[in-house]
């Protein structure tokens, strides 16, 4: 008898889904990558959304977690770490840390961020 | 060089271990904002006016300081984000019931710089402090030596007012690390 793995198969398949949001907001929107830009785009309130590699080290990732909630922008930690992440944005480089200045045609979709990350949040 | 890097490091880890936020409540923001489209606008200036913040590199690094003006496209001396602090150069000391007025007074004193601060060289905290400091910090105040200890001994005055009254105990205690 096959013993399904459907935690897996669901993981995977919502993986896809941020993936291709991901690969939309690469194309058409606004967003700057790593940590420096990260925090310029927090402190000027451009940021939208903040997503964190699950590597990225302790002390980084609260403080990006702090300035967003300063700043009250949403913070998502990706299920992966910064070579996925890096992967995810199309790049040949590893990303650990990116922030959404522009969704571009994402919003036309749902609304943004909440639409972008239910649909993550929800494994 | 490497000296100074370890010392922000470390500065900005006891930082986050003192600044007490949870991060569960963090992570929760990402479902509790989806309340309409309005909310892809709601972000948040927060590098304002009287804004506590910590100095992290410089001289004053560790230090808490207000932020009495932001410049955030910078000028043409200072092409980046940066901001005017007003800040506690020498924290006032434990006073305790049993200092006579005279040793209370003496203890209660703080000392005061005033600068202007890249954002970069700072970390925003959640507190505030709403001391009026705009008409004595103004902009020209760090042009000339004496304008900046006029103004410096100007802040001194209302942060020690500020002190006795006992409230924002936070500014006022030094960040240990």
């Amino acid at each position: 008898m096959f013993l399904i793995d459907l935690h897996s198969i669901t993981q995977k398949k919502t993986h896809e889904s941020i993936s291709n949001r991901l690969a939309l907001v690469m194309k058409s929107g606004k967003y700057t990558l790593a940590y420096k830009t990260v925090l310029g785009s927090l402190r000027s309130s451009k940021g939208k959304l903040i997503i964190i590699a699950n590597n990225c080290p302790p002390l980084r990732k609260s403080e990006i977690e702090y300035y967003a909630m300063l700043a009250k922008v949403g913070v998502h930690h990706y299920n992966g770490n910064n070579v996925d992440l890096g992967t995810a944005c199309g790049k040949y480089f590893r990303v650990s840390c990116l922030s959404i200045v522009d969704p571009g045609w994402y919003t036309l979709g749902s609304n943004f961020p909440s639409g972008f990350c239910a649909k993550m949040c929800a494994v | 060089m490497g000296l100074k890097s370890e010392r922000s490091v470390f500065l900005i880890f006891k930082i986050s271990k003192l600044l007490c936020y949870s991060p569960e409540t963090l992570t929760t923001n990402t479902s509790t904002e989806g309340e309409g489209e309005s909310e892809g606008a709601k972000m948040v200036k927060f590098l304002k006016p009287n804004k506590a913040v910590i100095v992290l590199q410089g001289r004053y690094a560790g230090r808490k300081a207000v932020i009495v003006r932001s410049f955030d496209d910078g000028t043409r001396d200072r092409p980046y984000g940066h901001c005017l602090v007003a800040g506690i150069k020498k924290y006032p000391s434990k006073v305790i019931r049993k200092d006579s007025t005279k040793k209370a007074a003496r203890k209660s004193r703080v000392k005061c710089f005033v600068k202007l601060v890249n954002y970069r060289h700072l970390m925003p905290t959640r507190y505030t402090l709403d001391v009026d400091l705009k008409d004595v910090v103004s902009g020209d105040c760090l042009q000339s030596k004496d304008k900046k200890v006029s103004a410096a001994r100007e802040t001194k005055k209302r942060f020690e007012e500020r002190f006795k009254t006992g409230k924002n105990k936070w500014f006022f205690t030094k960040l240990r690390f």
